[in-house]
């Protein structure tokens, strides 16, 4: 029971196992101006059946990862911290949709940013530093 | 080979009755050592990232699930929600490892409680987490 993309979005290419786990994550847009989404299933949700926060915060990670990737042309790079607000619930069906903000970019310092809207609404917002490899 | 590092303490019961809590788990609930409240699980090969570590996704929902379990023990089983999570990665997790919440209160109110875990697998800290939740 592969998700079907919505239209306009293609699969994002995932490697981690968690992400594949918890996938599909779809994508549109070009490199370094991607726009990532999932759709919220039963695997996704708590036992309040509304979408759960490890959820989001497993997304937020992986699609602000794409955009740092993207921002250091795929050189190794990890999360050092993530704050995360959450602001509404979400419901299975739900499309939920991000478009990373690359704040600054240091040489081994990456801030990113991410507000996650469905159907325009707010329901999440995060930032994020990420550190470059083998940069001091 | 199977060696006592990968094991859960006798005792451990499950808090993963469902939903992605249990699909992103199992997690345990262990003793708890005063008045630190004490949660586990062991990595799995699909809670890694393509780097071979613990993806942070992972540490994220634990901290989510290990702090909310607390949240509701702390007021007497009322549901609430998360509002805020800040979560530092502090060193990488690895395949077989039995990761440990440590949870404090450190203010309750009549609406909000707060809260902060460190993450550990034995004396190693994989990660710091606070947050805020809301009773409903």
């Amino acid at each position: 029971m592969t998700p079907v993309p919505p239209p306009g979005f293609t699969s994002t290419h995932l490697i981690d196992p968690f992400e594949l786990h918890v996938g599909p994550i779809f994508e549109q847009g070009v490199k370094g101006a991607r726009r990532f989404a999932f759709i919220v299933d039963a695997r996704h949700i708590n036992m309040r059946g509304i979408l759960h926060g490890g959820m989001l915060m497993t997304f937020a990670d992986a699609a602000l990862g794409q955009a740092a990737w993207d921002a250091c042309d795929h050189a190794r790079c990890v999360t050092l911290t993530m704050q995360s607000q959450f602001i509404a619930p979400a419901k299975v069906g739900d499309l939920v949709e991000v478009a990373p903000v690359l704040t600054r970019r240091t040489r081994s310092l990456m801030f990113l940013r991410g507000d996650f809207t469905v159907v325009g609404e707010p329901i999440y917002t995060v930032s994020s530093v990420w550190k470059l490899l083998g940069l001091d | 080979m199977s060696t006592t590092v990968n094991a859960l303490p006798p005792g451990a019961e499950t808090v993963s009755i469902g939903g992605f809590n249990l699909f992103a788990g199992p997690f345990w609930r262990l003793a708890p050592d005063g008045e630190i409240r004490r949660f586990a699980f062991v990595v799995a090969e699909k809670h890694m990232n393509g780097s071979g570590n613990l993806h942070g996704g992972v540490l994220m929902t634990f901290s989510d699930v290990a702090m909310s379990q607390t949240a509701r023990a702390a007021n007497g089983a009322r549901p609430c929600n998360t509002v805020s999570l800040n979560c530092d990665f502090i060193g990488p997790g690895r395949l077989g490892d039995v990761v440990e919440a440590r949870v404090r209160v450190t203010r309750q109110t009549r609406t909000m409680i707060f809260l902060s875990a460190d993450i550990v697998v034995g004396e190693r800290v994989l990660g710091v987490a606070t947050g805020l939740w809301k009773l409903a």
